[in-house]
């Protein structure tokens, strides 16, 4: 238990284009992850964080410092011995026609096959059982360019199951994909970290899948990694300074995004649980701030005849809506009328 | 697809080859019966001299030249599909022809004079094909530079077609300033012919394309890595400058021989690899790969056939069979993939 799989020493990463210019994108970096561990690393856009990726696949040489896998020097490991402990799936789509999905699979094994590439037994057991772990034995026989994007990337990361290694490396994998897609990849990626102890680390600009599913955050900011429990990270405020300089804010009580917000009107608001809460997000948007107190605009809610209806309460009128989407045209006429 | 499905397919494709072998040898400008062509493939030399040079001297070798250029091009074409990822690749598009090429008519016409003639000379062979060789893996090397800095696919093929024009350019000032005899061997080289060869130039060809044909065969596992792209072929272990250079390596050998000897012939390199894919329904070049060497030979026997079809000593240059051929399968390549742009 909690042994240190990868280690990574003042390492500097970035590209050496030329020799004489070199583009550092990340230095001064001291990570660490353990054996059975999922690690999300977030940053915006730009920051370094597929090259990093690349950087620990192997993939990019180190500009500068080191990293340890199993406590032995990325750079010591020949090609096949590295491609037997780590494992990489980037975001690039293979847009190969006739590829079969098994075939893309099987291409995994390539570190453990013969010059042939010859399939053994027990490479094709390995093989079955990745595609039967990916969850795509449904598709095993489709070729790729006939599959979705969410097969797709099942399939990418079988290939790379395939390839038996103790580390995964993701780059991007919930890119592209729709919101019960990017559940269901996380939802394997974290069975994969528990069940078979694989150590798994991966990319996203998805807040939320990172807060809900990885064990570990490297929080990608200014140049600088900040890492802990997603839930240190939201104690400490670290991940509100991720939005200081755009137009998002983090939200510490809900663990989510929402764009700032500039009030334009106070309003009271008389409501209990579920309701209150969804009332309280309508306002939220159309820039009401709640206060306590009574103010101009009262809103109260009430259970007339078995119906849910609001009453909205200003210096002029007193109004009756039935629904959040009429209370919110009432508001909105309120607010222009301010303005 | 079954491998029982895969393995009829091999049968039916080693069937078609020997038949065709055959037939290509039973057809010709000169009426010979089927049945004394067979007894003198069987060695029995009795009879007409003259018979026995036409089978032995000029149709036999022909039609291994035919097998051997099919499979040598076809190989190459689905070499380079391979290593830049684009359905539409072949020697012939990437210029990696008329490299070679211009290797050939540097040593026809520039140094033909030395070697009187170059027919006969051994030395004369080995230099022309020796050039070839160079001419083609200079393209090829030029395309490797150019793709690393530009990714976008169709930019890379139409660099290629540009460094075969710029060959060709080289070739026709070339021609501009050589004496007459060797200009006529050369346009008679620059017509493409499976037929000129002696019997000499096949001893030199045979080990030529059995090299580079056995050196693809062992790249197969690198070629299959490849499909996925370099980071990933890296991220298996895959030593991807030596891959690519072996295989560069093969694809010279293999397009530059054959442009030597028998002139450029087009498009069998890109058609060939798309019709095995087809057949056996796979990307799999364990399977392409022996599949591509007995289509591409089937091909260019058929050609062959085809270019002596009109009887009375005309023969149509290979080259227009093979493009007349090849170029609607091109075509529907295209048309098929509209969506070919960039892959990386």
């Amino acid at each position: 238990m909690f042994e240190e799989k990868i280690n990574i020493r003042d390492l500097a990463v970035g590209y050496n284009r030329d020799s004489k210019i070199t583009s550092q994108l990340l230095s001064q970096l001291n990570l660490s992850c353990k054996k059975g561990e999922i690690t999300g690393l977030i940053g915006r856009n730009g920051t370094g964080k597929s090259t990093l990726l690349k950087t620990m696949a192997g993939l990019l040489p180190p500009l500068s410092g080191e990293i340890l896998i199993n406590n032995q020097s990325l750079v010591s490991y020949d090609r096949k011995a590295l491609a037997r402990l780590v494992g990489f799936v980037s975001t690039e789509v293979p847009a190969v026609p006739s590829l079969k999905v098994i075939e893309l699979v099987s291409l995994g094994r390539y570190p453990y096959t013969d010059w042939t590439g010859r399939l053994t037994q027990s490479d094709r057991d390995i093989i079955h059982q990745s595609v039967k772990q990916a969850g795509i034995e449904n598709i095993a026989d489709k070729s790729v360019s006939e599959i979705s994007d969410g097969e797709r990337q099942r399939a990418m990361i079988a290939r790379a199951l395939a390839q038996d290694t103790d580390i995964l490396i993701l780059d991007e994998p919930t890119a592209f994909l729709d919101l019960p897609n990017r559940f269901e990849i996380l939802r394997l990626l974290n069975h994969l970290a528990s069940e078979k102890e694989k150590t798994i680390i991966f990319s996203t600009h998805d807040l939320g899948i990172a807060l809900h599913e990885a064990d570990t955050i490297w929080l990608l900011h200014n140049k600088n990694i900040v890492t802990g429990a997603p839930e240190d990270l939201i104690l400490n405020k670290e991940f509100i300074r991720l939005f200081e300089d755009s137009t998002l804010d983090f939200d510490d009580d809900k663990g989510e995004i929402r764009p700032k917000r500039f009030y334009v009107l106070k309003s009271g608001l008389k409501a209990e649980g579920q309701i209150r809460f969804w009332t309280a997000h309508a306002l939220e948007r159309l820039g009401i701030e709640i206060v306590n107190e009574d103010e101009d605009v009262n809103i109260s809610v009430e259970v007339l005849n078995g119906k849910t209806v609001w009453n909205l309460v200003d210096k002029k009128n007193r109004l009756l809506a039935h629904s959040v989407y009429e209370l919110c045209l009432f508001l909105k006429s309120i607010i222009n009328q301010k303005v | 697809m079954n491998s029982g499905k895969t393995i009829l397919i091999f049968i039916g494709l080693s069937a078609a080859l020997l038949f065709l072998f055959v037939a290509d040898i039973l057809t010709g400008p000169v009426n010979i019966s089927p049945g004394k062509i067979l007894s003198l493939l069987w060695g029995n030399h009795t009879g007409d001299p003259a018979l026995g040079t036409i089978v032995l001297d000029f149709r036999l070798p022909k039609a291994l030249t035919a097998i051997l250029a099919g499979a040598a091009l076809s190989v190459s074409g689905l070499q380079m599909q391979a290593v830049f990822r684009n359905p539409l690749a072949g020697p012939y598009v990437l210029g990696i022809s008329a490299g070679a090429g211009l290797g050939a008519a540097l040593v026809i016409l520039g140094f033909g004079s030395f070697f009187s003639l170059q027919q006969v000379s051994t030395l004369g062979s080995w230099l022309q094909i020796i050039a070839a060789w160079a001419g083609s893996g200079l393209v090829l090397m030029l395309i490797v530079i150019v793709s690393l800095k530009v990714r976008d696919i169709m930019t890379i093929l139409i660099l290629g077609i540009l460094f075969g024009s710029a060959a060709s350019a080289i070739v026709n000032i070339l021609q501009y300033f050589s004496q007459q005899t060797m200009l006529k061997a050369f346009v008679i080289w620059s017509m493409g012919s499976l037929g000129s060869l002696s019997l000499r130039q096949l001893h030199i060809l045979l080990p030529c394309i059995l090299f580079g044909l056995i050196m693809a065969l062992l790249l197969v596992k690198q070629l299959n890595a490849m499909l996925l792209g370099e980071t990933y072929a890296k991220s298996m272990g895959m030593n991807i400058r030596l891959s690519r250079t072996l295989i560069f390596i093969s694809t010279s050998i293999l397009a530059g021989s054959i442009t030597a000897f028998c002139g450029p012939i087009g498009f069998i390199g890109i058609a060939v690899p798309h019709v095995v894919r087809l057949m056996f329904n796979t990307s799999n070049h364990r399977i392409l790969m022996p599949g591509t060497i007995l289509t591409g030979a089937i091909v260019l026997l058929t050609g062959d056939i085809i270019s002596s079809l009109p009887g009375n000593d005309i023969i149509i240059p290979i080259n227009s069979v093979t493009s007349l051929l090849g170029i609607p399968v091109v075509v529907w390549l295209v048309a098929k993939n509209r969506r070919l742009s960039t892959v990386n």
